[in-house]
């Protein structure tokens, strides 16, 4: 298949990429290189972690995408799921200030985790009980979290103290690569585990060939015996917690508070970064990180000042990356077939 | 099944109708508040403050929330503080959020027809649709915070509130190059597209050179637009990060949320163990940004409450200053943990630059 | 069709879903309010009077309504063809800058060509904004949904440089800044001559844009229920195959439609800025686009349900300064308001079960779920 052959060639072409930007990050940060201002905002390790820290709210909302669109849910309304989560986070974190700092905040993670859930399970009940168009149902979750948590936004809460950075013993000493990669705060690393820990489960579980069976074949799948709705159930409630995840990260990890709107479009970007990375993990991974890349270059040429372009084109660049990503690769990767129809048993139908 | 269904939506509409001719007759005699149900407060202060209780003061907030931590909050804090010295009832003070920009002519009117005395516009961003309330409306007083009036096209019942945020940011550069080990400083800022932001940055840079004239300054405006620069925590925590990766320890956070979320991600890198410290902006951060106290140590304020309680009382009283601009004091915030870390010598210099800034010896060098 | 039921019983009909919505999101959105401690007959008699208790109210309602049918009408007919526009917001602005370019040029032009001139500059800027997303889908199959989103960041930020103001550290300044604004990013007015009308005039503001408005409404209807074009978009929008059978030249019908409705809602921003704000700055952008998409659902996609929709839509943002004013209540409600409505109405079948009725056969269902690629 041609297609495979085009995914094939576009991996080994983003693995020499990444390998290259290694060996020059290196090489930039420890010698003398880092006094070309260029070099500095290309690989910098400000510009490497910057880059890191954009990407993971991205590749966990991409991630909640492929739970739900492998086992046949379109879900746009990632960017809702993940201000719920970010807004439940926030109100727990709140409530616990006076626990020890730790366990307030992993309460927090796990409000935000269980409220995307519940918005994920909002959204299959709309689309499979409700028959709802599946994108109207994303539209419907987005517009409801923004109205409710900026009604509900208590602006004189506190949340005090977020995630600090845990250094892995060892690792982080590493030059450069241990500062980029080893020294982040724990979701950070749960995000790169559960890229690992997805892409496992997709292709290596009885569980993940019967998802991604629902996605593709609905009918075969029902003949042998699956359950489809009860599969695209669990799978966007999932996806609804990948989502709220996202939302945690933001608000305990990147920022210590929350605010109105402070997805910004996030869920929109990781939808494209699933689109782009063909509804793989690994993919979606790369695709995030070059949004996330994209963010920080964005950033560092304002702070260098080294280009004369108005600052508004240098922040177009993020969607407009998007826009070239999704028209250029669509139409060479492939959706879950069945992506989007209501499923019908025999008997109902 | 058809039929039971109109019938349904009949009643129900009926009664919504209903309602809503029962709602919308109360409100048709404006004239007297005191009537209406819910007024439960209202009841007691009526018998002992007649004279009082016709002052009426409206404030208009930017787009944003009156508790946003910032200057919306703070010019309301102005109003009610206001409000008490003059024994206003609850209900003569009244606050309306802008929810969009092209609401705040709406919004300002909502309160010139009400009747209100002094209308506080909180913004600079509201300039335009102030100037042209006051000009339509020559008997309400208004209070313009943070804008600037032309000379030369003054309105006699408007007037600026404004501050030279120069002189607070060249206090707190002065404070941050005597702090700095690094060398390397930076400032996270709101945006470029309004003025006082510009002043506190170049303020600040001045104020760091004149005590150290080889240092390095990382300074950053938010790449968006107005309505997005000063509510974007994620970018100044991220920002706030980039920079210190860069070298510098000593970082200023101006630009309202923006700024704030750039002093928490300072106070998590100096809660793990990082020698970094970070300087607020506007109100005393250590107040209103408690997650940010280990690292805060000062903010470069704004006296926005007291000045908007001054003019509201001017008002009142009679005494209102005319058009034209009215200068709001700044000054730097105690250190208050920090207190016993910076060196007598720094305290000693702050002082000298003060009087230096206030006797004119010492120029920011912004708007020359 | 259900041939033998009346009309007025067709329009009872049409309007059960979209008003026991309403009655619903208004009665959970008053026990919302009960449950955090704020007075619901306050907010809603405020919210009432505010819209309809004096001229002045209607006025603004009418005022908003306007921008409102234009935007929701640009969803709707993206979705006879079974398209979903959420690029109104970014089809408004470039419709909004062209307009204004137009507006603030040509001195010297007389009312009767300036002004039409620069409505049609709207109309074409956001057929331009349309176009691209309904070329990228047939010739590369990206979705519209994501390509609008996207176009819709792209077009805000390109018109805050339009007028931006240079900043402090002497960038250059956008095309359309207007030098005597000292560091303020924004337009200079739009000469008298491209100005809509006032109908009434301040306090109340009414424009003669929302005659035209209503014009428009008329024609699309004309045009999607009594032309081929409009048939062949509908059947696109019914059944993708059966309209490739039938000969219809979908790739065609599509692009169309994508700029038919970024003109639509281009228009919109046009008639916005020539008749209420007389120049553009980078914070006019608002929600009306996003709007748009509530509007149409709940206008069940028909130009005259959508016209209602928006009058309620101008209704609740007329009357939220007053609601807050009266009752203290947050205008944030009004938002959570709104998208309980938005729930309401497109799942028909929640409705339904509710008040226990039949489905009926003619009830409208966009369907926009065609997967992410290809446009079929």
């Amino acid at each position: 298949m041609s297609r495979k052959r085009v995914w094939k060639t576009s991996s080994i072409v983003s693995m020499v990429l990444a390998v290259g930007l290694v060996v020059m990050a290196i090489l930039v940060n420890t010698t003398s290189l880092s006094q070309q201002t260029w070099l500095r905002v290309l690989f910098g390790v400000s510009a490497l972690n910057f880059a890191l820290r954009a990407t993971v709210p991205l590749v966990l909302g991409a991630l909640s995408g492929i739970l739900c669109e492998r086992s046949g849910i379109i879900n746009i309304g990632i960017e809702g799921m993940m201000l719920a989560g970010a807004f439940a986070g926030f109100v727990v974190k709140v409530a616990t200030n006076s626990w020890p700092l730790g366990m307030s905040l992993m309460a927090g993670v796990l409000a935000a985790v269980l409220i995307g859930g519940v918005m994920g399970l909002l959204h299959a009940t709309l689309s499979i009980r409700y028959r709802m168009d599946q994108i109207i149902s994303g539209t419907i979750i987005i517009i409801l979290a923004a109205g409710f948590t900026a009604y509900l936004f208590d602006r004189d809460a506190v949340a005090e103290g977020k995630f600090v950075a845990m250094p892995i013993p060892g690792l982080s000493k590493i030059p450069v690569l241990g500062e980029v990669l080893f020294n982040n705060p724990p979701l950070t690393y749960l995000a790169l585990i559960l890229v690992v820990v997805l892409h496992v489960a997709l292709f290596h579980t009885r569980w993940g060939l019967r998802t991604r069976a629902c996605g593709e074949h609905p009918r075969a799948a029902d003949t042998v015996g699956i359950n489809v709705n009860r599969y695209r159930y669990m799978n966007t409630t999932l996806g609804g917690m990948m989502a709220g995840l996202a939302g945690g990260f933001l608000v305990l990890e990147a920022v210590g508070q929350f605010q109105e709107g402070m997805t910004a479009g996030r869920g929109f970007i990781s939808l494209a970064a699933m689109i782009f990375g063909n509804w793989m993990p690994f993919g979606a991974l790369g695709a995030s990180a070059l949004f996330g890349y994209t963010q920080a270059l964005q950033n560092e040429l304002l702070l260098a000042g080294v280009v004369n372009v108005p600052r508004h084109f240098i922040s177009m660049l993020p969607y407009v990356v998007t826009i070239v990503a999704v028209s250029g690769f669509v139409g060479r990767v492939r959706p879950p077939a069945a992506e989007g129809k209501v499923y019908e048993t025999e008997s109902s139908a | 099944m058809f039929k039971r269904g109109f019938l349904v939506t009949f009643t129900l509409t009926l009664l919504f109708a209903l309602l809503v001719s029962a709602c919308a007759a109360p409100a048709a005699p404006p004239a007297a508040p005191a009537q209406e149900s819910g007024a439960g407060e209202a009841a007691q202060p009526a018998a002992e403050e007649a004279a009082a209780t016709d002052f009426k003061v409206g404030l208009v907030t930017d787009v944003g929330r009156i508790n946003d931590r910032s200057f919306n909050q703070s010019a309301w804090e102005g109003v009610q503080q206001a409000a008490e010295t003059l024994g206003l009832p609850e209900e003569n003070v009244k606050f309306i959020e802008t929810q969009d920009s092209k609401d705040y002519a709406d919004n300002i009117q909502q309160f010139v027809e009400a009747g209100f005395n002094v209308i506080v516009t909180v913004g600079f961003a509201l300039g335009a649709a102030t100037r042209t309330a006051a000009t339509e409306n020559p008997d309400v007083f208004f209070i313009g915070v943070d804008q600037f009036q032309v000379p030369g096209e003054e309105i006699p019942n408007l007037v600026g509130l404004i501050f030279e945020e120069d002189k607070a940011g060249f206090l707190a550069g002065a404070l941050a190059g005597h702090l700095t080990k690094t060398g390397t400083i930076a400032a996270v800022l709101g945006t470029d597209l309004v003025p006082p932001v510009v002043a506190f940055k170049e303020g600040y840079e001045a104020g760091a050179r004149y005590v150290k004239p080889d240092i390095t300054i990382i300074s950053t405006y938010h790449p968006g637009e107005i309505s997005q620069a000063f509510v974007d925590p994620e970018w100044g925590a991220a920002t706030a990060k980039q920079a210190m990766d860069q070298g510098a320890d000593v970082i200023f956070g101006a630009g309202g949320i923006t700024g704030n979320g750039a002093l928490q991600e300072v106070a998590a890198a100096a809660e793990a163990g990082k020698e970094v410290y970070c300087i607020g902006v506007d109100t005393d951060q250590w107040y209103t940004v408690p997650a940010a106290r280990p690292c805060l140590v000062s903010s470069a304020m704004k006296l926005i409450t007291p000045s908007v309680a001054d003019l509201i009382q001017l008002a009142h009283d009679g005494n209102w200053p005319g058009g034209g601009n009215y200068v709001g004091p700044v000054a730097l915030a105690p250190f208050h943990d920090f207190e016993d870390k910076i060196p007598q010598e720094v305290k000693d210099d702050l002082a000298r630059i003060r009087e230096g800034l206030d006797d004119g010896s010492i120029s920011t060098g912004y708007g020359q | 069709m259900n041939g033998d039921a009346s009309p007025i019983v067709r329009l009872m009909r049409a309007l059960l879903i979209p008003v026991l919505a309403l009655i619903m999101a208004l009665l959970l959105g008053a026990v919302i309010m009960l449950v955090f401690g704020d007075d619901p007959v306050k907010a809603y008699r405020g919210l009432l009077y505010g819209a309809f208790g004096s001229g002045r109210g209607w006025a603004t309602t009418v005022r908003k309504m306007a921008p409102f049918i234009l935007t929701g009408l640009s969803v709707a007919t993206a979705f006879k063809a079974g398209l979903f526009n959420i690029g109104a917001a970014g089809q408004f602005l470039m419709g909004t800058i062209f307009s204004v370019f137009v507006g603030i040029n040509f001195q010297g032009l007389p009312v009767f060509i300036h002004l039409p001139l620069a409505l049609l500059a709207g109309l074409l800027g956001g057929m331009l904004w349309g176009a691209i997303p309904g070329l990228l889908k047939v010739t590369t199959g990206a979705h519209e949904v994501i390509t609008t989103i996207m176009l819709n960041y792209v077009a805000s930020l390109f018109a805050g440089w339009t007028v931006y103001a240079g900043g402090s550290q002497g960038q250059t300044p956008g095309p359309l800044w207007d030098p005597t604004a000292g560091p303020i990013s924004e337009t200079p007015d739009v000469l008298p001559s491209a100005q809509l009308p006032w109908i009434f005039g301040p306090p109340y503001r009414v424009h003669w844009g929302i005659v035209l408005v209503l014009a428009v409404v008329v024609l699309i209807w004309w045009l999607l229920y009594r032309t081929t074009i409009g048939f062949e978009i509908r059947t696109v929008g019914q059944n993708l195959k059966a309209s490739k059978y039938a000969g219809i030249r979908v790739n065609w019908t599509i692009v169309l439609t994508m700029i038919l409705a970024g003109g639509l809602a281009g228009l919109a921003g046009g008639i916005e800025t020539l008749g209420v704000n007389h120049k553009f700055a980078p914070e006019f952008s608002g929600s009306v686009g996003f709007d748009g998409i509530t509007i149409a659902l709940l206008g069940q996609t028909h130009p005259f349900g959508v016209v209602l929709a928006a009058l309620l839509f101008g209704a609740l943002d007329a009357g939220g300064a007053k609601m807050q004013f009266d009752s203290g209540v947050a205008a944030d409600i009004i938002q959570v308001i709104q998208a309980l409505i938005l729930a309401f109405v497109a799942a028909p079948a929640i409705v339904r079960s509710i008040f226990r009725l039949k489905r009926t056969p003619e009830q409208v269902k966009p369907t926009v779920s065609t997967s992410w690629s290809g446009p079929g």
